[in-house]
């Protein structure tokens, strides 16, 4: 295996400026997608549709811990054949086309600026940019000849590399990490700008919790999660649907009164001594 | 520790969390592997760890940051946390591309060039 | 309380106010104290924060009625911020406080117009009429709310409140389930569910009454009111012609178990004073008595 020698340049304006890079666009970009968010409007019917889902899943959850009775007559109210709520309320059934709602492409546009744009646009920016270099004293005029001329000069293959990782890579990562060089003796841990520039994407997410707190912008992948587990919470998507699909899990709903036998268990559990209560109750009498 | 609100049942070991407490509790848990995998990796590529060593360095940090949250929690690890294995698994693979990261970062800072 | 906050610098005080409005703690008395003493000199060191202690400083001033505060920061947020619906609601609240109760409901409706989803304004509007002391109409008010805004805990709440004010018990009760429903491992709720249900009074609802008693006081054994209100609705029960003589030394055997778990809270509480205890015992013998 080859081993490289590389310009301690390298490390002052590839290696750690795209760290830098790195970190800033994450953090820009937490603050642009919070400039451009607009709050969303939502219908007060789609309000109501949610939050009589909240309460209709809450009944079956904890429906125990009410009498009979109640329980049956909040079913009633949500599942009866003539009076029902879920039976009764007609919304028209959303349209399927997100394109035809020029809210929903505004906000997708949205997402794309902020999140897959700049992802783009700095990786390649960064393998244009860091890719070729030349090790020498001049490193900075140099850097801003590449800034200004783009990529015009490349001298070595050598002066691909600014990072390496310190594990051993097998060679099936070469052509991800090494792409255009093909030399067959040369360490697998030697990686590119961009390799490099990814392994920051990948590792500062979690840096931002830190940085920005929970749930910022910055990470795409929460996000993502987010939206996901969020789901339950916002407004179904087709609230036709979710009505159906809610009434039949009330419909096969059982009601087990949670507090049958509650009185028995204070006993059971502390009345355990009966001469002690007894002597009590003759003294507490008299 | 900031998780304080739990409620328990005495019957049948029946145990209700908070759902807010919880919640609380993990976003510290997290925060403090973040926390861990960045110092731990930073360790790492001070001390020019290579290959396995330095993955077993991150599974020994984390580990000991799992124990370290039970001292904590001392004998009643019940009373903030759901599981004890998800405490240590959950987020294990997130926390090691930060780990990685710092690792690389500190040892090509160091000993590449 | 005033003397606490008396040395304390400016940034300390922001910060005292910063922790009590995400925990949405109300510390009225304190926040203004805090304003008037300290902050009120460094506003312009609060940058974009400025606007909203001011907001938490005006519901502080309403709360302790002092109008000329509150009207100061109103008007530095109307300048501030003139198209905002949340300023809006907070002139409508200023005007409540002034007792323009007419103004303050078209202020809210306008805002309601504006903004369809904005649960606050509704809800002013049923304090509005609570203020007016009317009653029945805050319950019409609340029932409208809520068939929109159904799982909102609050609301339910105050309609419980307000159904008991009017002796609606039964209404009482079911906002009190869907408490239950939202909350169901609180005891206090079980408790006050039991208490309607006593209040109904009745052999069923007694029942109930004694088996939300017994789930308040497995929730939380230190719940003396719900102590006292098991004994009271057990030996309600036993004394009822409907009880069946078979339960009959089952509700003595809890009854007695329930005056005993009192005697031990008291004991606990107070265990030098022994006078109290004797009282207590005397007070439990007499209620023993009575079955």
């Amino acid at each position: 295996m080859a081993e490289l020698l590389l310009d301690p340049n390298i490390r002052g304006w590839v290696f750690l400026p795209i760290v830098v890079i790195t970190f800033l666009v994450g953090i820009v970009r937490h603050y642009v997608s919070i400039l451009l968010s607009t709050q969303k409007k939502v219908e007060l019917t789609q309000v109501q549709d949610s939050q009589i889902m909240i309460r209709s899943r809450l009944l079956r959850e904890n429906g125990q811990y009410i009498p009979k009775s109640a329980f049956l007559a909040r079913r009633h109210f949500f599942n009866n054949e003539e009076t029902g709520y879920f039976k009764t309320q007609r919304r028209a059934p959303v349209t399927q086309n997100p394109m035809s709602d020029p809210n929903m492409i505004s906000e997708m546009l949205k997402g794309n600026l902020t999140n897959v744009i700049p992802m783009v646009l700095i990786g390649g920016w960064i393998n244009w940019m860091f890719s070729g270099f030349v090790t020498s004293n001049y490193c900075f005029s140099i850097f801003l000849l590449l800034f200004i001329f783009g990529r015009s000069i490349k001298i070595n293959y050598n002066f691909y590399f600014s990072a390496k990782v310190p594990f051993p890579l097998t060679l099936r990562f070469k052509p991800m990490l090494q792409r255009g060089i093909e030399l067959v003796t040369l360490d697998a841990a030697w990686v590119s700008s961009a390799s490099w520039y990814f392994l920051n994407v990948f590792g500062l997410r979690s840096i931002y919790t830190l940085v920005l707190g929970e749930n910022n912008a910055a990470d795409t992948s929460r996000h993502l999660q987010d939206q996901v587990s969020g789901a339950a919470m916002s407004m179904p998507p087709d609230p036709k649907a979710a009505f159906k699909s809610e009434w039949e899990a009330l419909e096969i709903c059982e009601h087990n009164w949670a507090l049958n036998g509650v009185d028995e268990d204070l006993l059971g559990s502390k009345y355990k001594n009966v001469d002690d209560i007894d002597m009590y109750s003759q003294s507490s009498s008299s | 520790m900031a998780g304080k609100i739990r409620t328990k049942q005495d019957k049948d070991d029946v145990i209700a969390y908070s759902e807010i407490a919880v919640r609380n509790n993990s976003a510290v848990v997290e925060y403090c592997r973040i926390s861990m995998a960045a110092l731990s990796g930073g360790t790492a590529g001070v001390l020019g760890l290579t290959g396995l060593y330095g993955f077993g360095f991150y599974v020994l940090a984390t580990i000991s940051l799992w124990m370290m949250i039970l001292i904590k929690a001392g004998g009643e690890w019940n009373k903030y946390f759901v599981s004890r294995r998800s405490l240590l698994t959950s987020g294990f693979f997130s926390g090691l591309f930060t780990y990685v990261l710092f690792w690389t970062f500190l040892y090509g800072m160091v000993h590449v060039y | 309380m005033a003397g606490v906050y008396d040395n304390i610098t400016w940034s300390e005080a922001r910060n005292v106010l910063r922790t009590w409005r995400e925990n949405s703690e109300r510390q009225s008395r304190d926040v203004v104290y805090i304003w008037e003493s300290i902050l009120k000199q460094h506003v312009d060191k609060l940058g974009n924060e400025k606007f909203l202690v001011l907001e938490q400083v005006f519901l502080a001033a309403l709360d302790c009625h002092s109008l000329n505060l509150s009207e100061k920061c109103l008007k530095i947020l109307m300048t501030e911020f003139p198209g905002s619906l949340r300023v809006h609601k907070c002139h409508a609240m200023h005007l409540e406080a002034i007792e323009l109760y007419d103004e303050a409901l078209s202020v809210l409706d306008s805002i309601i117009k504006k903004d369809e989803t904005n649960a606050a304004p509704r809800k002013r509007r049923v304090a509005i009429y609570k203020a007016y002391g009317r009653i029945p109409e805050a319950i019409k008010e609340l029932t409208e709310y809520l068939k929109k805004f159904m799982s909102d805990q609050e609301a339910w709440h105050e309609l419980s409140d307000l159904y008991l004010q009017e002796q609606e018990y039964g209404k009482a009760a079911v906002c009190i389930e869907e408490l239950i429903l939202h909350n169901p491992h609180n005891h206090l709720l079980h408790q006050r569910y039991a208490e309607i249900k006593y209040s109904m009074g009745g052999y069923d609802n007694m029942l109930t009454a004694k088996s939300y008693f017994c789930q308040a006081i497995k929730l939380n054994p230190n719940n003396i009111r719900a102590l006292y209100g098991l004994l009271l609705t057990v030996n309600h029960i036993s004394l009822s012609q409907k009880c069946p003589a078979s339960k009959k030394k089952e509700l003595a055997k809890l009854s007695t178990w329930v005056s005993k778990q009192i005697d031990q809270q008291y004991k606990l509480k107070n265990s030098n004073d022994d006078t109290n205890i004797k009282q207590v015992e005397d007070l439990l013998a007499h209620l023993q008595l009575e079955v």
